[in-house]
């Protein structure tokens, strides 16, 4: 331990015997003096960026044979040890936006809103940062429009040419996923419900099937109807049933 | 404090709404559409008079500049407090990882410098618990 310390304070041993002196536990040594330049750096610092720390006790006979000892933080102190989340009741919240998937895109957000919204807002100026960066010159008020004002916007018949039918685009709804879920279990069913009446009907659809994996269940499932032990025929599987 | 939103959130979405069928008229514009056009176009001008008297009661609202960059993006904001609520928790761990650190380090060292140093250590004892216990 002795060798540790001796190794990490090398200038004071110069100093002084090596023992508790040399760790500052020494009666009398006053603290070393502060170099002049580092005084003169403290005192230009603004004081938010000296760091303080913990008061020092009252130096004299109370602290001897200490000289440099700072008062402990107070116990009850708010500080990382304590969970802060909980702390502050925010579990419901944590759980809500980190417990399950949050949609990446701001049309999941705002569903309800038209046009096309998940497209970056610098694209078409749209940004809320311009309007912050660049806050529209208006007055104050907002006055109705009057007989003679409404005039202006008299507009011409007909159709929008279909640059300025922003308003129709609408970001792709995710009902096509829904789609896939729905006729994946309905696609064999076409397949194998006319087997029994008609197998050519059966034997043309499979040519035309482009997927090799549902060949080879097909020829499974042919299999399967002639052994009639397989437990493929059990009735377990929803294919099996819709062949019987 | 929610009636305040919800208030809001109503005049946002009637001026929402407004702003689509504006957009339906002039989208294939009658003559006979002219009227209700005019109609539209104050109603607008009343909705954004109604947006306005909000503010009087949303004073005391922040919003964090970072949200308006996700909705900028065209992503859920929602993002922005779940990716606050992680960095948080992470931060809270990592110190709470350090204060723990700390505190078995400190614990090792006195009971290390007690074995060198008995009666310097003694009364380093002596006068932390005139302080309290620590």
């Amino acid at each position: 331990m002795t060798e540790m310390f001796s190794t990490l304070f090398g200038q004071n041993e110069a100093q002084g015997p090596p023992g508790s002196s040399s760790l500052g536990f020494g009666p009398g040594k006053p603290p070393p003096p502060i170099p002049q330049n580092q005084v003169s750096m403290a005192a230009q610092m603004p004081p938010q960026l000296v760091d303080e720390g913990p008061a020092l006790r009252k130096s004299g006979a109370m602290n001897e044979p200490f000289y440099l000892l700072r008062e402990l933080p107070v116990g009850n102190e708010l500080t990382g040890n304590t969970n802060l989340i909980t702390h502050y009741n925010l579990e419901h919240a944590y759980n809500k936006f980190c417990g399950k998937k949050v949609k990446e895109k701001l049309s999941n957000f705002l569903p309800e809103l038209p046009g096309m919204i998940d497209c970056p807002g610098t694209q078409d100026g749209s940004s809320l940062r311009s309007l912050i960066d660049k806050p529209p010159v208006c007055g104050n008020s907002f006055s109705p429009l009057t007989g003679a004002s409404l005039t202006g916007f008299r507009l011409h018949t007909g159709p929008l040419p279909e640059q300025y039918r922003l308003m129709h685009i609408q970001p792709p709804k995710k009902k096509s996923k829904h789609k896939h879920k729905h006729h994946r279990p309905q696609d064999p069913l076409p397949q194998e419900t006319p087997s029994d009446s008609d197998p050519k009907k059966k034997k043309k659809k499979r040519d035309d099937d482009p997927d090799r994996k549902k060949k080879k269940k097909d020829k499974k499932k042919k299999k399967n109807r002639h052994s009639p032990d397989h437990p493929g025929l059990t009735g377990s599987q929803p294919s099996s049933n819709s062949l019987r | 404090m929610a009636e305040k939103f919800d208030n809001l959130e109503e005049h946002l979405e009637k001026f929402i709404e407004n702003i689509r069928q504006l957009g339906i008229i002039v989208s294939d514009f009658q003559p006979s559409s002219q009227a209700v056009l005019n109609q539209k176009l104050n109603f607008m001008i009343s909705g954004l008079q109604d947006i306005d008297k909000c503010q009087k009661q949303l004073h005391d609202i922040n919003v964090p500049l970072e949200v308006f960059e996700y909705i900028d993006q065209g992503r859920n904001p929602q993002l922005y407090t779940k990716e606050c609520l992680e960095r948080a928790l992470a931060r809270n761990e990592q110190v709470k990882g350090k204060i723990d650190t700390m505190t078995k380090f400190k614990s090792l060292l006195i009971s290390e410098l007690s074995k060198v140093f008995p009666e310097e250590m003694a009364k380093y004892k002596d006068i932390r618990e005139e302080d309290g216990p620590s």
